[in-house]
């Protein structure tokens, strides 16, 4: 493999790491949960949705589509992975899953998710050394590692379904009460529901519901 | 993307429905259309601003975004 092509896998697109793999668990975990006690209670939706029958889903940042795929396999949900990489919704379309080239959630109908999963760039980073390429703009979070998160949980509300949940994978240096704290202030409130501990850091899986 | 996509989609900048124009659709083995959309552009409705489909991905970054391309 060239120079060129390894570019495309190694440093244009975050491939899975414990962050994806705890985030795609607990979110399978808690569709699978879920589909299983509302299934037949209110069937939602005016038009069929291709044959899914289960719940709508978005995965925003999807890098390589690893969490959506995982979704995908492992749930009856329909699963739509948006990212503003190019190269991260090829490689997300590659895997088979919709793809589609968005600012967070930003061209997504009102009301139309179930549920959406986020594993945001969450980094605190020094403005001093941002490194402006794909790679950083998947892992920085800017200064307080929350530049991404606070839009996200800003806007994420207009496209949640009434009993739409968010599941957001949260760091300890990015600080999960500051986060719950800010979802707080958009309406929502926020339970843990899986967490993982590494020598520099626990990852937390928040589960955010209005 | 497939046609039923664009139930969910609409104009980043204003909220409102987008519509699809000069769509070509992918075939299948017996040369009949799908439902998989490969090319064709998404207008909005009310300001007009038009989102291109690429290789089958919507590409729905506002115009100010779109451009932006990280080296």
């Amino acid at each position: 493999m060239g120079l060129e092509d390894r570019r495309g896998v190694d440093t244009d697109v975050y491939q899975p790491a414990e962050d994806s793999r705890l985030l795609a668990q607990a979110a399978c975990d808690r569709l699978a949960g879920a589909d299983d006690e509302t299934r037949d209670s209110e069937p939602r939706g005016d038009e069929p949705r291709d044959g899914d029958t289960g719940p709508l889903v978005l995965e925003v940042g999807t890098g390589s589509g690893y969490v959506a795929g995982r979704i995908d396999a492992e749930t009856n949900a329909r699963v739509i992975a948006a990212d503003l990489n190019p190269h991260a919704v090829r490689q997300a379309q590659e895997r088979g899953l919709e793809a589609v080239r968005a600012d967070l959630v930003a061209p997504f109908a009102d009301g139309a998710f179930d549920a959406v999963a986020f594993n945001p760039p969450y980094l605190p980073t020094d403005p001093e050394n941002e490194w402006d390429d794909w790679m950083e703009r998947a892992l920085s979070g800017g200064e307080d590692g929350r530049a991404v998160i606070d839009p996200f949980l800003a806007t994420v509300g207009r496209v949640l379904a009434p009993d739409g949940v968010v599941y957001l994978l949260v760091s300890s240096l990015t600080g999960v009460d500051e986060v719950v704290e800010e979802a707080g202030e958009h309406g929502f409130s926020a339970v843990a529901i899986a967490d993982d501990s590494f020598p520099f850091e626990t990852l937390t899986v928040l589960e955010l519901v209005r | 993307m497939k046609e039923s996509l664009l139930e969910i989609l609409c104009c980043p900048l204003d909220k409102h429905d987008l519509e699809l124009e000069d769509a070509e659709y992918a075939t299948d083995d017996d040369g009949d259309e799908t439902d998989e959309i490969v090319a064709g552009v998404l207008v909005c409705s009310e300001c007009g601003e038009r989102y291109p489909i690429e290789d089958g991905i919507p590409n729905l970054l506002p115009p100010d975004m779109r451009e932006e391309t990280p080296a």
